[in-house]
């Protein structure tokens, strides 16, 4: 076979719907184009933690903080399988960490927002993990079987992320005048950057219809994105909460909700590093990364006095 | 910096007594006791996980349905050492994860993929796994009780413990405040 056929017979598989699996031939361009992707959402996983790891200590009681405490656990899960399903395409865990603390690798940019208030715990987990369990969801169907895995893996343990969040906004939405005040708020600052945590329009996307063809993503980022202004917007109207969008409206027709325009400067702004925290972050995790040195020492003298089988 | 790309060990989990280890993924350890400690940190946090494997990733024998296709079954090389058995895992499905399948007995690895492939059937394979059963490390019984304990009694992972479908429905059947 040469370098076509193989390519034909490649693109036919997926067509087929078969995963692809590490041994398989695959074309450079997918196997990094893989690596691009399934690094910046490990990245996003463990950056992910900090917005809320910040009120782990400030929870307002006990229930709160063990639920918090367990989603920022199972972000730093989420972003061990990631890793790992990187690895099997030849990337390492210490390229794609280094790469991270950096400041080279990207990550999702909603992460780049601070987290102001209480409410925001339950905004964050509505919103961010809705947003973050549609895309997974369409990513548990990739057709690179170690990501794909991942995904599903992940989004068995998205749904009680979202949850315990939408809970918080319900029950918020339904409390005190200042409970709603301040729910209201955390609304306000997240939505239009969860809107555009699914990346620029269509159109403006250079990756998407090789990612498309090879079958790595199989919905577009409006697609996406759509899908989550359909089943989030309409809630929260009902909970006689605003969103911060005087053109939003229901288009009888279509049956979608439409948004107005997305201020996509902004968003390139804080994907060029100059959001409201993208420096913090950074800092952040070099911080951990320097703290837990220690522990890369203890176990580099355990596994000099215990040879490796 | 301190280099901590340890070897990588591939996790087997599995749900229930009785149903076969199943692949979760892969931890990075200095060694197969660590390994089975980041195994639990990393793939249990969750209540349904009775016994783990890690097995070194550098030892496992590979074969896809798709290299086969390619090259054909690798051609049975020249017996390298004595017999010894090797387990086998097979991913079944397109969706689906390697699962514990048996056992075969051969004289290398290649030999024993072949063994493998033959055994249990090429026609429903698409990737097949072996590796040397003495080099599969288990959890033991009596630490079942400190590994995996933790997980069970925080019902709070689960989103089934969240009623906000319930509490959706109770406030849109109100009657709607005058504004
Ligand atoms: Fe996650
Ligand atoms: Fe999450």
């Amino acid at each position: 076979m040469n370098e076509a056929e193989r390519l034909a017979a490649f693109e036919a598989r997926i067509h087929r719907g078969e995963k692809i699996e590490p041994g398989d031939w695959m074309p450079e361009e997918y196997r990094r184009q893989l690596i691009r992707m399934i690094s910046q959402h490990a990245h996003s996983e463990i950056v992910g933690m900090l917005p809320e790891g910040a009120w782990i200590t400030r929870a307002p009681n006990l229930r709160r903080k063990l639920v918090l405490l367990a989603k920022v656990q199972d972000e730093a899960g989420h972003g061990q399988y990631l890793y790992h399903a990187a690895e099997t395409l030849g990337a390492t865990r210490e390229e794609m960490i280094e790469a991270l603390l950096s400041g080279r690798a990207k990550y999702s940019s909603i992460f780049n927002y601070p987290s102001q208030s209480w409410a925001d715990m339950g905004v964050i987990g509505w919103f961010v993990d809705g947003a973050a369990i549609l895309n997974q969801t369409m990513l548990a169907r990739c057709s690179y079987g170690p990501y794909s895995r991942a995904n599903i893996r992940i989004s068995a343990e998205e749904s009680f992320h979202m949850k315990q969040g939408k809970e918080q906004v319900i029950l918020m939405s339904q409390g005190t005048p200042g409970q709603r005040t301040m729910v209201q708020d955390a609304v306000n600052r997240w939505w239009w950057p969860t809107v555009m945590m699914f990346g620029p329009h269509d159109h403006e996307s250079p990756n998407s219809p090789v990612l498309i063809r090879w079958g790595i993503k199989t919905k577009t980022n409006d697609e996406l994105r759509q899908d989550f202004v359909n089943q989030v917007a309409p809630e929260v109207l009902e909970l006689g909460l605003s969103l911060p969008d005087p053109d939003l409206r229901y288009e009888q027709a279509s049956g979608n909700w439409l948004t107005g325009p997305i201020d996509w400067d902004e968003f390139w702004r804080v994907v060029k590093g100059n959001g409201p925290c993208n420096a913090e972050r950074i800092a952040a995790r070099r911080k951990a990364h320097a703290d837990g040195e220690w522990v890369r020492e203890a176990l580099a003298a355990y596994a000099e006095r215990q040879p490796t089988t | 910096m301190t280099d901590t790309q340890w070897p990588r060990f591939q996790v087997f989990h599995q749900e229930q007594p009785g149903r076969p280890h199943t692949n979760a993924g892969a931890v990075h350890a200095p060694d197969a006791e660590l390994a089975i400690q980041n195994a639990r940190d990393v793939f249990v946090r969750r209540p349904d996980c009775v016994s783990l494997w890690v097995v070194p990733a550098d030892q496992i024998f590979s074969l896809t349905a798709e290299e086969i296709s390619r090259s054909g079954l690798p051609p049975a090389p020249a017996a390298e050492g004595g017999l010894q058995r090797y387990l086998v895992f097979i991913k079944r499905t397109q969706v689906g994860s390697h699962e514990h399948a048996g056992a075969v007995s051969a004289t290398s690895g290649q030999a024993a993929l072949a063994e493998a492939v033959s055994t249990f059937g090429k026609a429903d394979g698409l990737v097949w796994w072996v590796v040397p059963e003495r080099l599969v490390n288990r959890t033991e019984a009596d630490q079942i009780g400190s590994l995996f304990g933790p997980a069970k009694d925080k019902p709070y992972r689960d989103q089934a413990f969240y009623h906000t479908t319930t509490l959706m429905r109770q406030i849109r059947g109100r009657p709607k405040q005058e504004a």
